[in-house]
Formats: structure tokens, C-alpha cells, sequence
């Protein structure tokens, strides 16, 4: 290779890095800015200027927000909602995943379709219809009202249908001769084989289910009943708009999550590498 | 040990009916290799036997017992797959126990047996690995150890040499041997090496179309083939066929050639006509003197042992003819070719062998 075409690489592999970085600034930005804010006092969030770092730092909003609010209350409630969800959805997803892409039985296809047809429609469009449901259920301030509508996500059935399907048949036949059940083969056999599939797929979903909003929002009226999500919403209501402290709430609703991610990274880019390809 | 009976065994995948009405009998303890062309239907029956198929209609008895409806696992049968399909997640140890765990074996039983095919099959060093960490072979060995320790009536093997190398392939076929000598269990073996099997079976079974062309121990199969498609699949280099016309002649049939010569013929026909006269490249002569089929020789090969001469009949018929290492045929020697008139075989219009 001529030093010339060396140099030309350089350049564009330069430029790449540049155009990398500017839009990292951009989209990290807000995140330094809500940060930067809720270490702010209240009259200096409110300058019309920017100011890139607090003039005076204060702590005073995370105080707030960890002892007059019942935010401990509320990281219960989402931890207990949000692993609900991420149990009962993989934990069934799974099975539902095996019987469409391994076994045969009749109508499976339309089953499959089916699926893939709820994936096609918002949960907005039923959230009217869910909220008159367990109202009826009489499940409305309640972890069951909250986790049930969350557990529809044919996506998650759909990665696992795929993954299932990609699994060589010599194992199924090799698990058949080794006398093993249907269930010994999935548990035994199938999910072993790539338990990486399963705990990125865990992770997604409870990322999801941490962050969903609408639906705990309608489902519970009740302070001591919301989720994070909802709650940091409330730590304005009395004295109108308190911006430093709602932010602060809201790092500290997103903690966990950032922390997650930054823990099985890896992982969370693989599961939603999985399904976005379907998605896409 | 077992025998395996198949009584007109049908198979259709969907609408097309890929075996139709085949019988076969496996003795106890025999060793039986399923040999023919890709797309001949060996592993389908092989998968049939094992339960991984279906079978559509027919009788299966293994050791006795009517088995078409039983689930692959109740057969007593056990399998080598081809790209062996060890579990890799498991160990070795606990790749070949799964299914003795399955059957709810006692521990103490299953610790014996394991280690016991480990001994046999020389892995015991390997019983804490993953599959990941194994060379071909060796997985190769654990994929059988996970077969034996079932201590089924019959092991059935599809291809199981195909992914090794050459060298390990002719090493493994030898093991294989001895451990069915040791074993004597009855084994099933597909294949469409016929190397392997000439060397491993007992008895080949010779499948086309999936339809049996042939049952025979290998000798049988090599020197009085039933049908032109045995003789022509069975022997490296293959036989030579020279077509022709046939007439009844003083102690047998006699052959004429498309371009008239006669070679007389000891075999008993009942009815004559177009014919094709088969012969091995061994039982052809090189003679000097003039008579035989004249030839022209194009290409001479060298093997040292032996010499493989490629010669062309008047009429254009390509023929190879086996001479000693010491041969002296030149490329280019117009030569004559001789047959030996025991070895002779004519094949009638439908591929049916006449032997003498
Ligand atoms: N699942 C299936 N569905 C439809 N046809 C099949 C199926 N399995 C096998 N066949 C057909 O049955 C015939 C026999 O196939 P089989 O796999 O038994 O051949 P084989 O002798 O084992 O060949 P190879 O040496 O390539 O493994 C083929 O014509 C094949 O196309
Ligand atoms: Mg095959």
C-alpha cells in the first residue's frame, strides 16, 4: 500500500471519528444538562443563559427527593412490577416460543400469526380497554393491575421462536434418543445451550417495564402505589413547576437502569440487536 | 444384541413415496452397512429404525418386539449422528450420562458405565471437558461413548466418519471394527464409502432409488453383483461394461461386439439380444500376441503395486485394465485385450447380472 492511500485512510477514518464524537456531544447532551441542572439551585436553573457547570453546588433536590417523598416506596414498586413482568414474560415466552418453532400441532401457524399480528397494534390503542378490564378486576392500585397488561410482548416470543428454530435438529433427535421429555429438552437441552438469548431478553424487558409510563400511570392513583416513573411526577404537584428537583428525582428513577445497562452492556446490545431485527 | 426385522416398511414425505414395501433382516450381533449414492434413502431407513421417522406402514421388530410406534428413546436403540450433536454445554461425563439420568439410572450405575466406554474408547482423560475443547476425533469417540454406555440392542451410525480427515477416518474405521468385535452388538452402519463398507460390514446392503439393489457380504457384492448399478457402484476402479448382442455359443452365450468380434462366454442364458458385457479392470489381460480386443492405449498410471492402463476399443468403448507394477505397456501401444472368462458378467436390458 502507497503511503498516499495510507494517508487518504487516515483522513477518512479521521473524519469518521469526528462526525462519531459530534453526535455522541449531541445526543449525551440533555443527560449532562439534567445532571448539571439538578445540582443546581433553583434560581440558577431558571437563567435564561447556559451555564455548562452549577455556580454554587448543591444537593439540596436529592435530599428532597430521598426524604419528603416516598420514593423508597415507589423503587419497590417498580422493582417488584418491573421483575413481575420480566419473569412471567420470559418464563411464558419461552414456552410459547418452543411449542411454535418445535412441536407440531394443529392451527400452529395461525397461532404464529396471530402473534405476529399483536405485535402490529400499540398498546395505546388497548389501553382503554385494559384500564376497564382490571378496573373491573377491581385491580387498579395493586402490583397484579400493574404488571398484568405489561406481559404482552409477542417480541420476546418471536426471538425465541427464531432462536429455537435456529438450533440444529440433531439436538432435538439426539435429546429424543436420550429418552429425554419434552420438558427435559427445553430446560435440559435448549435453553442451556444459550442461556445468553434469555438474560439479554430478561434485561430488555425489564428495562421496559421500568420505564413504562402510560400504564402505571392510569392503573394507580394511589402515592404509595406508583412506580418510579409515575412518582417523580408528583414531586412538583404542590408548589407548581420545581425543575431542579424534579430532575434530580428523575436521575435518581434512572439510576438503576444506566447502572444495569452499564453492567450487561454487552448483553442489552445483543438483545436489542435481536429484536430489532425483527422489528426492522 | 438384538435382531432387527423390517417387513415391508413404506415411507411417504408428503405426497411422494420415498421407500416403498422394503424388507430387510439384521442378525444378532451382525454388523450391516447401508451403502449407496446420496439421495438413496440410507438414512431414511436408518431414522426409521431409529424412530426419527415415521413409518408409514409395515412391521419393525426389534429383538422381537413390534417397534414402528414406539418413541425413539423406548427402542433400545441408540445412535452416532453425523455432526455428532454432543450437547455443548454439558460435559463429557455428563453429555454421555444424560440419558442413563433419563431413565433414572442410579448414580453408582451411571458412574460405572461412563467411565467404563470412557476406558474402552480411550477418553477418560477428556470426561471433564466441554465438546468445544475436542478435536474432531475425539468428539467423534464421545458421541459414540454416549451411544454405548446405553448398552442398547443395536447402534445405529449415519456417515460417522465423514467430518474426520483422512488419516483419522482410516484409524476410526479400524476401532470401529474392534469395538464391534469386543461389543458384538448389532450395528447398522450408513455409508456411501465403499471402502468403509467393504471393510466394516458383514453384509452391505446396497440401496439405489431407495430400493434394495442387493444384500451380501462384501465379497458376494464385488464378484457376482445383482444388477449393473452394484457392479458399476461397488470397486474402484469401477468395472468396464462393453455393450453388445448375445447368441447362444458352444459352452454358454457368446457376445458379440458393436464392431462384431465374439467373445465366447461360459454363462447360461435363456434369452438373448442386446446385452452388456461387464469385466473388472483385474480380470483383464495385456496380452502381446494378436488375439482379444484390439485397443489403443492413452493413458498409463503407475501406482507402483499395480498399473492402471486406459485404453479405447475400436469403437470408442473407454476401458481400464489392471497389469502388474512392472507392467510395460506404453501410452500410445496399440495392445490386445484378453478376459477372464470366469469373471465375465452380462447384464440384460433391465440390469439383471447373468453370471456363470
Ligand atoms: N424430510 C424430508 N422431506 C422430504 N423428502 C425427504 C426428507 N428426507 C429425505 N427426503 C428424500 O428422501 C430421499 C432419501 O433421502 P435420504 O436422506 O435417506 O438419503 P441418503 O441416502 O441418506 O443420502 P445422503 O448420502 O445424501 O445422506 C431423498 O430423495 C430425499 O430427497
Ligand atoms: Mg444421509
Amino acid at each position: 500500500m502507497t503511503s498516499g492511500r495510507l494517508q487518504k485512510l487516515n483522513l477518512f477514518g479521521g473524519i469518521i471519528t469526528v462526525v462519531t464524537l459530534l453526535c455522541a456531544i449531541i445526543w449525551a447532551f440533555p443527560i449532562y444538562w439534567g445532571i448539571v441542572s439538578s445540582l443546581k439551585p433553583e434560581d440558577e436553573v431558571v437563567r435564561p443563559y447556559i451555564e455548562l457547570w452549577p455556580e454554587t453546588l448543591t444537593f439540596d433536590h436529592y435530599w428532597f427527593a430521598l426524604t419528603e417523598t416516598q420514593i423508597g416506596r415507589w423503587y419497590i414498586n417498580s422493582i417488584v412490577t418491573a421483575l413481575g413482568v420480566t419473569v412471567l414474560t420470559v418464563s411464558t415466552s419461552m414456552f410459547a416460543g418452543y411449542a411454535i418453532s418445535q412441536l407440531r400441532f394443529p392451527f400452529r401457524r395461525t397461532l404464529y400469526w396471530l402473534i405476529l399480528a399483536s405485535f402490529m397494534v400499540p398498546t395505546q390503542v388497548l389501553i382503554i380497554n385494559h384500564f376497564v378490564l382490571v378496573a373491573n378486576m377491581g385491580l387498579l392500585n395493586s402490583w397484579a393491575g400493574i404488571i398484568l397488561p405489561q406481559l404482552i410482548h409477542p417480541v420476546v416470543i418471536i426471538v425465541y421462536k427464531q432462536f429455537f428454530d435456529q438450533v440444529p435438529k440433531d439436538f432435538r433427535e439426539a435429546a429424543a434418543m436420550d429418552n429425554a421429555s419434552e420438558f427435559g429438552t427445553l430446560f435440559k437441552v435448549y435453553m442451556p445451550m444459550n442461556w445468553g438469548v434469555t438474560t439479554a431478553l430478561a434485561i430488555v424487558s425489564f428495562i421496559w417495564s421500568w420505564n413504562a409510563f402510560l400504564w402505571p400511570f392510569l392503573a394507580v392513583t394511589k402515592n404509595e402505589m406508583m412506580t418510579i416513573t409515575v412518582g417523580i411526577t408528583q414531586v412538583s404537584d404542590a408548589f407548581g413547576v420545581y425543575y431542579a428537583r424534579q430532575l434530580a428525582a428523575a436521575v435518581l428513577a434512572g439510576f438503576p437502569v444506566a447502572f444495569a445497562y452499564l453492567l450487561f452492556q454487552r448483553r442489552v446490545t445483543t438483545a436489542i440487536t435481536l429484536s430489532a431485527g425483527i422489528k426492522g | 444384541m438384538a435382531d432387527i426385522s423390517l417387513q415391508n416398511i413404506s415411507k411417504s414425505f408428503g405426497a411422494v413415496e420415498v421407500i416403498s414395501g422394503l424388507s430387510l433382516d439384521v442378525h444378532s450381533g451382525e454388523f450391516v452397512v447401508f451403502l449407496g449414492p446420496s439421495g438413496s434413502g440410507k438414512s431414511t431407513v436408518l431414522r426409521m429404525i431409529a424412530g426419527l421417522e415415521s413409518i408409514d406402514s409395515g412391521t419393525l421388530l426389534i429383538d422381537g418386539k413390534v417397534s414402528q410406534d414406539l418413541a425413539p428413546g423406548q427402542r433400545n436403540v441408540a445412535m452416532v449422528f453425523q455432526n455428532y450433536a454432543l450437547y455443548p454445554h454439558m460435559t463429557v461425563r455428563e453429555n454421555m450420562a444424560f440419558g442413563l439420568k433419563n431413565i433414572r439410572l442410579a448414580p453408582d450405575e451411571i458412574k460405572r458405565r461412563v467411565e467404563e466406554a470412557a476406558h474402552v474408547l480411550e477418553i477418560s482423560a477428556l470426561l471433564d471437558r466441554k465438546p468445544a475443547q475436542l478435536s474432531g476425533g475425539q468428539r467423534q469417540r464421545v458421541a459414540i461413548g454416549r451411544a454405548i454406555v446405553k448398552e442398547p440392542a443395536a447402534l445405529l451410525f449415519d456417515e460417522p466418519l465423514s467430518n474426520l480427515d483422512a488419516a483419522l477416518r482410516v484409524r476410526t474405521r479400524v476401532e470401529l471394527a474392534e469395538l464391534h468385535q469386543r461389543m458384538k452388538s448389532t450395528m447398522i452402519y450408513v455409508t456411501h464409502d465403499q471402502t468403509e463398507a467393504m471393510t466394516l460390514g458383514d453384509r452391505i446392503v446396497i440401496l439405489n432409488n431407495c430400493k434394495i439393489e442387493q444384500i451380501g457380504t462384501p465379497l458376494e457384492v464385488y464378484n457376482t453383483p445383482a444388477t449393473k448399478f452394484v457392479a458399476s457402484f461397488i470397486g474402484s476402479p469401477a468395472m468396464n461394461f462393453l455393450s453388445g448382442t448375445t447368441s447362444q455359443g458352444k459352452t454358454g452365450a457368446n457376445f458379440v461386439t458393436s464392431d462384431g468380434l465374439t467373445l465366447e462366454t461360459n454363462i447360461a442364458l435363456s434369452n438373448f439380444g442386446a446385452f452388456e458385457l461387464g469385466i473388472r479392470p483385474e480380470a483383464i489381460r495385456i496380452s502381446d500376441t494378436a488375439d482379444g480386443l484390439p485397443a489403443h492405449v492413452r493413458v498409463v498410471e503407475r501406482l507402483g503395486d499395480r498399473t492402471l492402463v486406459y485404453a479405447v476399443l475400436p469403437d470408442g468403448t473407454q476401458i481400464v485394465a489392471q497389469d502388474s507394477g512392472r507392467s510395460g505397456v506404453q501410452t500410445g501401444d496399440k495392445v490386445h485385450l484378453t478376459f477372464d472368462p470366469s469373471q465375465v458378467v452380462l447384464f440384460d436390458a433391465e440390469g439383471k447380472a447373468h453370471h456363470s
